[in-house]
């Protein structure tokens, strides 16, 4: 029973509360809102997919959110400027991707600290974000063949939760059923032990930052083909929920562990949770102070699951007694 | 046995008396503000929100916190709640045209405030910012007597800021006897003091003697130069400063024989709020035709000039 209740307790309190707005709040379980809170969660699901594959080999990308905006203002530009809509795909994943290897190289060769490390490459994405755009914005009415990225769909189903589940997928099989994800998550977890078994925790280091910087690039192409437009700080307001969300996911399905499908319910039950506020009529401080103490109460209830994980040991996310 | 029966009549006569007030829930208005830790984005909605409760509808008012993605999502999440009217405050309709045109369709009507114009909205109420830049850049070229050296602080970011900024250029286009010694373009938008205090405090120093005036493209920016203009003992009028936006804070440097910012535009957020709010009980409630309230995408308001000949009206509440 107790099993359960650490696998699956904040996904059950994340049921409670989407029953609570199902019961109170109109139109909140209609298939059509359903369907826009999935598609309002792809963003947010991929940024922290990256986040969660560098997590797992025990690094922290704190660069996701503004290598996004960067990667968005380079397909921007391009878009802008009549480029085709594939070169200008191709540049905005190429700019994530190359932000995540750099990362990968600072972190892995020159042994900076990966807090360190990505903290100075989102001061540079966001400076580079800035130097491109001069601060305004690329907006405009953008060719439907790269809009349609974002705002198409496929068999009536939104192209961003065919993305979201796509990377989501790929994800959870590198993870689960590659030999690489096995490698990552030792890495993660005992990097050491890991590394005298033969594992080359170097490059399990280097290829999760820089699949967190690639998917970085997916989130920043998606966000800029669904709204059109491209700004130095488009992606900022995910940081901090993507991180959220990796967390929130570590602590159900594979408890102390940052796993996919777990994140995946975790972007899924915060960006439930700010539509539900929004169709309850709360005011905007409201959501904000329930969406903290949601989430604050949510991670307490697998709080002692978490201090027994080895990984959060390793990373010393541990409370305190 | 009778007492239970008046009981249950009385009881059934009263559920049927409250039923027609519990069919008709009040009229509900939507707010979106953009940036409400912006004061000019919290003042127009808040204006337009505290309009709607004194009509006695109910509110639901939204922060996309500055947020284009979050600005969509909750705009998306208003049309499943389906409001009356929906008021958007300094939003980004070309960036949330899916958004405007789903509202569209589901038959909510929205109306901007200094947003631009969009084919999905009733209108944007707004200022002329074409005439608003020429006020302030006039009335600064004539405390400077047409002459002498500007150093100016602009914010391309923004349409509005922008615009005032190509009105002054075309000004200074026509009077060459003021020339611009220096300038600082504001581009970060999350630590904007910072930026502005750190280009303007080198702007200043490298040009002391050589500037007879200051143009800031917006009061927060106007503000920050002022605190610089104090700290290195200028006086109020030895460099006249001159912005855009108005309110309490700006009222009371203008009106501060220490402060050195002389005048604002002062653009009418409150009265937007206002007016977005009885737009929607004419069009929405009263069933007026739209073009009865404006005919254009727009409906502009006035703004005024503030200086120290008028301020104290705008200081008395």
């Amino acid at each position: 029973m107790s099993g359960v209740l650490a696998r699956f307790g904040t996904a059950f309190a994340g049921l409670l509360v989407l029953l609570f707005f199902a019961a109170f709040a109109e139109n909140f379980a209609s298939f059509g809102n359903l369907a826009i809170v999935l598609k309002e969660t792809a963003f947010l699901a991929i940024l922290a997919i990256g986040f969660a594959l560098a997590l797992t080999t025990a690094e922290l990308d704190l660069s996701i959110a503004d290598v996004a905006s960067l990667a968005a203002v380079a397909t921007g530009a391009l878009i802008q400027g009549g480029a085709a809509p594939a070169v200008a795909v191709l540049v905005g994943l190429g700019v994530g991707l190359g932000a995540g290897v750099l990362n990968g190289l600072t972190v892995t060769v020159l042994k900076v600290p990966s807090l360190i490390a990505t903290l100075g490459m989102a001061a540079m994405a966001k400076g580079l974000g800035f130097m491109i755009t001069q601060g305004v914005a690329f907006v405009g009415r953008w060719p439907r063949e790269f809009t349609g990225l974002g705002r198409g769909s496929l068999f009536g189903v939104s192209n961003l939760i065919w993305w979201m589940a796509a990377i989501g997928f790929l994800a959870w099989l590198l993870l689960k059923w590659t030999r690489t994800g096995l490698h990552m998550v030792a890495t993660g977890e005992a990097d050491e032990a890991a590394r005298l078994a033969g594992i080359r925790t170097g490059r399990m280091k280097r290829l999760g930052l820089a699949l967190a910087g690639l998917l970085a690039g997916v989130t920043a192409v998606l966000l800029a083909a669904s709204l059109s437009s491209a700004t130095p700080n488009m992606a900022a307001d995910h940081f901090l929920y993507a991180i959220a969300a990796v967390l929130l996911g570590m602590t159900m399905i594979e408890p102390g562990r940052p796993n996919i499908p777990g994140t995946l319910l975790a972007a899924f039950m915060l960006k439930a949770l700010g539509n539900g506020l929004v169709l309850l009529g709360a005011p905007y401080y409201a959501q904000d102070i329930a969406l903290g103490a949601i989430i604050i109460g949510s991670v307490a209830l697998s709080a002692t699951v978490m201090r027994r994980a080895a990984f959060t040991k390793k990373l010393n996310f541990r409370t305190a007694g | 046995m009778l007492r239970r029966d008046l009981l249950g009549a009385t009881g059934a006569a009263l559920t049927l008396a409250a039923l027609p007030a519990a069919a008709q829930t009040p009229f509900e208005l939507a707010v979106i503000g953009f940036q409400m830790s912006s004061e000019t984005h919290a003042r127009a909605a808040n204006a337009a929100a505290a309009a709607a409760k004194e009509k006695g509808w109910n509110v639901t008012l939204l922060n996309s916190e500055g947020s284009l993605p979050k600005h969509a999502e909750q705009f998306a999440a208003l049309i499943q709640r389906k409001p009356g009217a929906i008021v958007v405050c300094m939003g980004k309709p070309t960036e949330a045209d899916a958004q405007f045109e789903a509202a569209a369709k589901a038959g909510i009507p929205v109306i901007t405030i200094m947003s631009g114009s969009s084919p999905h909205a009733l209108f944007d109420i707004a200022v002329n910012e074409y005439q608003v830049g020429a006020q302030a850049a006039l009335w600064l070229l004539g405390r400077m007597n047409y002459r002498g050296g500007l150093l100016t602080t602009r914010f391309e970011g923004n349409t509005a800021t922008r615009i005032r900024g190509k009105v002054l250029d075309a000004v200074l286009s026509e009077n060459q006897a003021v020339t611009v010694v220096g300038s600082h373009a504001m581009a970060r938008t999350a630590s904007w003091q910072d930026d502005v205090r750190a280009g303007m405090q080198a702007l200043l120093l490298r040009n002391r003697g050589r500037f007879q005036g200051v143009w800031a493209s917006f009061d927060g920016q106007a503000y920050v130069i002022d605190d610089l203009l104090q700290a290195q003992d200028f006086k109020k009028g030895q460099v006249p400063i001159i912005s855009v936006d108005g309110g309490k804070e700006t009222y009371r440097r203008i009106a501060d024989p220490d402060s050195t910012l002389m005048a604002t535009v002062a653009v009418p957020f409150e009265e937007m709020g206002r007016r977005a709010a009885a737009a929607v009980e004419a069009i929405v409630q009263r069933k007026q035709p739209r073009d009865s309230i404006t005919t254009g995408p727009y409906l502009l308001l006035d703004a005024e000039l503030v200086d120290q000949g008028n301020v104290q009206r705008f200081l008395t509440p």
